[in-house]
């Protein structure tokens, strides 16, 4: 494979950024092959819109690398072709219309596929003349995405791009945009508080808690890495080195661990069980929210039930 | 870009257009009427020579309309700067569709300087175009007076108002961009632009070019002419000396033979208790009789008319250069911390 083929979608080492003495994103560390539809999930307030708009170039790192497509982040005209972004809200110019949008893409980008934006204003209702300030909330984000799409970017993300939406509206939208996906060829990276949301997509997720990445890697192989253990009360206590306990819950007779192992699952006298992508996401993010408010991991997890 | 900077700017240009079309209007009108009635005072005098007293009574009329209009057109590059220059960034900023059009294919680099080109030349436009016509419209009353060096005419006359315009638009811009938020940006600008068009006239320009200097006698007759005498901390100064043919930009204190200043309690004196001398005229009678008798002076610093296009020229280019670091300013700060 010829080398400037080979960078990955998203690459960052040590990416940290602070708003005065708020840590927003600490330490973070990716490596995103290019050719999945990412998850990125976690609470409100985690960063990741500050991920995002780092990845954007619409904000600036206060430490660490990141790299979007090889390159720094929106780091010439042609770069910033290659990235497609709906931000959050998805922000319109209330005073243009709809085809005066349009229009200032097709200005804006060289690349832009007119018949391809026509073909999807048109498939979602949108009226040319309406002003965009008067489109509702899901209107308006097929606009935004339609936008994002047609300038046929290698990478399209989303911050919470479904978050106004009603679920009607949600889901016409997470259709539409994996037909974009498909039909562009192109990367994508989406944001939610939920996991319900990306769940149904995405191949590869990236769990943000607490300004910190959890864990991220291949859906396939998170699945394949993640087990719960359920063992009599107080047997759990002592695995062995390369067992990752991510969430221990006690009840009276019997001790439950979502854990994590690189290679094979050792060996072990306990019932072994697979583990959903909800239960290992919720445990990552209960882990999370005990270290950041210091308490214990039964009450974390109440908390984030 | 510039389709999409034509089509966020077209309503705030509407407004524009109207309203330099309303003062273009006005100062047709006006410039019509100065010259009919510059015909009429002038048709009352055999030759140009002997009609001092009519021309004077011309200027005069005109004197207060023009002081007003020259408030006026340094009101604009102010009102350019506040709803031209100080929305341009802080509205997107403001509403979020900075991440919007940041997402397109467009620098932000490439996407500020085609807004400030366009809106900043267009501000320009209307500021040069009033000023234009102001000065065409009060150009015979201009020569009658022969004032128009002098402090307030100086910008509203020419070219230097386009370098107003132009500072205010980018200064708008840049407070725009500081503050993130369209109305405080647009108080904002106005307050520091009357700032700066207060000390621009008054601190600056007089020390665009050295100023020339002399020596002015205090004579009964020299006294008279001034404007005003003493001041409220009862220094002994003089205010509104003039100079033919001259700008005056400083007038000393007025001094005694050896230049020290006059002792105050001799000026007081002279003030409040001059001594009655009964054939005493002129505004300040026994009290100019008194203050001559000390043999006093005033140093004049002053700047000739023959430098007035050299002083449009330096403070156009003031304007501009201060309008370009700021711009370059902006440019920084948007690469550096975008949002």
């Amino acid at each position: 494979m010829p080398q400037e083929n080979s960078y990955p979608a998203l690459q960052a080492e040590g990416l940290t950024k602070q708003y005065g003495k708020r840590l927003a994103l600490a330490d973070c560390n990716l490596n995103v092959p290019r050719g999945r539809v990412v998850g990125l999930v976690g609470p409100n307030g985690a960063g990741k819109s500050t991920l995002l708009n780092l990845a954007c170039g619409l904000i600036t790192p206060t430490a660490g690398m990141l790299r979007v497509l090889g390159s720094p982040p929106a780091a010439n005209a042609a770069h910033l072709a290659k990235v497609g972004f709906v931000a959050q809200d998805t922000p319109v110019y209330g005073t243009f219309t709809v085809a005066d949008h349009l229009r200032m893409g097709a200005k804006l980008n060289p690349s832009w596929d007119q018949s391809l934006a026509d073909r999807r204003i048109a498939q979602v209702g949108l009226n040319l003349k309406q002003k965009a300030g008067r489109l509702s909330g899901g209107q308006r984000a097929q606009l935004a995405l339609t936008i994002a799409a047609a300038k046929r970017p290698e990478l399209l993300i989303f911050d919470e791009p479904a978050a106004a939406l009603d679920p009607l509206a949600r889901d016409g939208f997470m259709q539409n945009l994996m037909e974009f996906v498909a039909e562009l060829g192109a990367s994508a990276i989406l944001s939610s508080h939920l996991l319900s949301d990306v769940e149904r997509v995405c191949d590869y997720l990236i769990v943000l808690c607490a300004s910190r990445v959890q864990v991220a890697g291949e859906v396939k192989d998170l699945l394949a890495q993640h087990h719960r253990l359920v063992a009599p009360r107080g047997e759990l206590d002592r695995l062995p080195a390369e067992v990752e306990v991510i969430r221990m819950q006690h009840t009276d007779q019997y001790s439950r661990a979502v854990v994590r192992v690189a290679g094979a699952l050792p060996r072990t006298p306990w019932s072994v069980e697979p583990v959903s992508l909800e239960e290992m996401v919720l445990s990552y993010m209960t882990r999370a929210a005990g270290v950041s408010a210091g308490l214990t991991d039964a009450m974390a997890g109440e908390a984030v039930r | 870009m510039i389709w999409t900077t034509w089509r966020q700017f077209r309503g705030q240009a509407l407004v524009g257009v109207i309203g330099l079309a309303l003062i273009a209007a006005y100062f047709l009108y006006l410039g019509f009427d100065i010259r009919e009635s510059y015909d009429n005072y002038r048709a009352q005098c055999a030759s140009l020579a002997d009609c001092g007293p009519q021309l004077s009574q011309f200027s005069a009329d005109y004197e207060n309309t023009l002081l007003y209009l020259a408030a006026l057109l340094g009101l604009i590059p102010g009102l350019v700067g506040m709803f031209w220059g100080a929305p341009l960034v802080a509205r997107e900023l403001e509403a979020g569709t900075q991440r919007l059009v940041w997402s397109q294919s467009v620098t932000r680099r490439h996407w500020l300087a085609v807004k400030l080109a366009l809106v900043g030349l267009a501000s320009m436009v209307v500021a040069g175009a009033a000023s234009l016509l102001l000065t065409w419209a009060a150009s015979p009353v201009d020569q009658v007076a022969d004032n128009r060096f002098s402090t307030i005419l100086f910008g509203a006359r020419n070219i230097a108002p386009i370098a107003y315009a132009a500072f205010a638009f980018v200064l708008g811009t840049l407070i725009g961009l500081l503050v993130r938020r369209t109305v405080p940006a647009m108080a904002l600008t106005i307050l520091a632009f009357v700032v700066f068009q207060f000390l621009v006239p008054n601190v600056i320009r007089p020390h665009f070019l050295p100023a020339e200097h002399l020596t002015m006698p205090m004579t009964v007759q020299a006294i008279n002419q001034a404007r005003s005498l003493g001041s409220i901390t009862g220094a002994p100064v003089v205010k509104g000396l003039t100079v033919p043919d001259a700008w005056v930009t400083d007038v000393s204190e007025l001094l005694t033979k050896t230049g020290e200043p006059l002792d105050e309690g001799i000026f007081n004196e002279c003030f409040t208790n001059a001594p009655e001398t009964g054939t005493a005229e002129g505004p300040y009678g026994d009290t100019a009789v008194c203050l001559a008798k000390h043999d006093v002076h005033v140093e004049i610093a002053y700047q000739p008319t023959s430098r007035y296009w050299s002083f449009q020229w330096l403070e156009s280019a003031f304007y501009l250069v201060l309008a370009g670091l700021l711009a370059g300013f902006g440019f920084w700060r948007l690469q550096r911390r975008p949002s």
